[in-house]
């Protein structure tokens, strides 16, 4: 899948002329260096993720978890999924 | 998969650099939000320098822009922030021009930017969708999202352009000063956003501020949610929206993939067990559009997570099997 209309079947001129295939490579390498980036700025975030983890994890079972719209519910302990050791990976 | 994973890019963080493609006029200045890897479509915060001008042309790809700052002249129209365009690939804009420069979001939805001078449209120009322009700051009134289940209240929604097809879609949302959403969330379909004005805030990746974007491939988690002040953003899906809500902030893109399925499996039977017998011809096939054509011949996830948490793209090559992958009991 990708953004756009599905009518067509994508740009009318398919080939890439020589210029638009060097905008492509070169914008193509600068945002592997932002997904990089990223990657290293969440994961210096995840001791703070972890607290948010935890007071989350408290309200859905003190305050309630949003089930639809305004209908909340109070999660009981053991419909909790235990965590087992998983990790918290947030970008792939 | 066609683009990665970019969550969260400010681009109040990089300057703009100058878009030097052939075709396009002085004073197009740009930064790169996204770019699909396999056909160069991309989503850009874009600047017009004040005197920009430029001639009456089209794109080589359908191109959707919101105008978020200063004002455009199309034509003889002069567009104010919050209009909205969308052109079909191949179709004629009437010239642009602004005094004071004006401040956009562009998608170019198939290819990377293009501009060919003409006031004609191109001859394979895409003629079963309209060109449309609307004013969507107040020519539109906000409405409650009609999904199920729904996001918590205080969302509301604009649709500026739904697919008829694939319902893919491109809105506006808000969200109410004060709002939270205390639930996990994830779609069968990429996401992507970009906001416009405001804070708010999700579990995973903190803070989204003023000119925050992402773009995130299906079956990713993400919430709970929480705005202090409010929000105004523009945002897309490739396909039909549903929100898989759930409580669990370490199920992994595959678990939630399963999980997706299984959902199906329940509320479609007879649906699911026909896709299953998929290897056995029966390709998908609509009446109402008998010659469209559905790619069956891999399927591109754009995750593949492992146990160590490590992950990577995955692409199947031809119809397999996952039911027998026994998934190890975690609970
Ligand atoms: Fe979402």
């Amino acid at each position: 899948m990708s953004f756009g209309s599905t009518t067509i079947q994508g740009n009318l001129r398919p080939k890439l002329t020589k210029e638009e295939l060097a905008f492509v490579k070169q914008e193509l390498a600068e945002q592997l260096e932002r997904y990089q980036k990223i990657v290293q700025e969440q994961e210096a975030l995840t001791p703070q993720r972890e607290k948010w983890v935890k007071e989350f994890l408290h309200r859905i079972q003190t305050r309630g978890y949003h089930v639809h719209a305004g209908i909340k519910r109070v999660i009981p302990k053991e419909e909790v999924r235990p965590r087992d050791g998983r990790p918290l990976q947030v970008i792939f | 998969m066609a683009r990665p994973h970019i969550e969260p890019f400010v681009d109040r963080d990089v300057g703009f650099k100058k878009l030097n493609l052939p075709g396009f006029k002085k004073g197009v200045h740009y930064k790169m939000l996204s770019m699909d890897k396999e056909t160069g479509a991309c989503t850009m915060t874009v600047q017009y320098d004040a005197g920009f001008k430029q001639p009456p042309g089209f794109s080589y790809s359908e191109v959707e822009i919101f105008l978020q700052e200063g004002h455009l002249m199309i034509g003889d129209k002069r567009c104010e922030k919050g209009t909205y365009i969308f052109a079909p690939a191949g179709t004629s804009l009437p010239a642009m021009s602004t005094d004071e420069g004006c401040l956009a979001l562009v998608f170019y939805n198939f290819g990377p930017p293009s501009f060919q001078e003409s006031d004609a449209d191109h001859d394979k120009a895409d003629k079963s969708q309209k060109r449309t322009m609307v004013d969507s700051y107040f020519g539109m009134d906000w409405q409650v999202p009609t999904l199920f289940p729904q996001t918590a209240p205080g969302c509301l929604l604009k649709i500026l352009h739904l697919d008829p097809k694939t319902f893919a879609m491109t809105f506006l949302y808000c969200m109410t000063p004060g709002f939270w959403q205390d639930n996990i969330s994830y779609h069968d379909v990429a996401e992507e956003a970009y906001h416009i004005w405001g804070t708010s805030w999700m579990m995973q990746f903190g803070d989204l501020p003023t000119g925050g974007y992402f773009y995130r491939p299906a079956y990713i988690n993400h919430g709970c949610f929480r705005s202090d002040l409010g929000i105004l953003a523009i945002g897309r899906t490739d396909g039909d929206l549903h929100n898989y809500f759930h409580h669990d902030p370490f199920s992994t893109p595959e678990e939630n993939h399963h999980r997706a399925a299984a959902k199906l499996a329940r509320m479609k039977p007879a649906l699911y067990q026909w896709i299953l017998t998929n290897e056995h011809n029966h390709l998908p096939h609509d009446f109402e559009y008998p010659n469209d054509t559905y790619d069956t011949s891999g399927y591109d996830s754009g995750i593949h997570m492992h146990d160590d948490g490590s992950s990577h793209s995955h692409k199947s090559n031809g119809p397999h099997s996952h039911l027998n992958q026994k998934k190890k009991a975690k609970k």
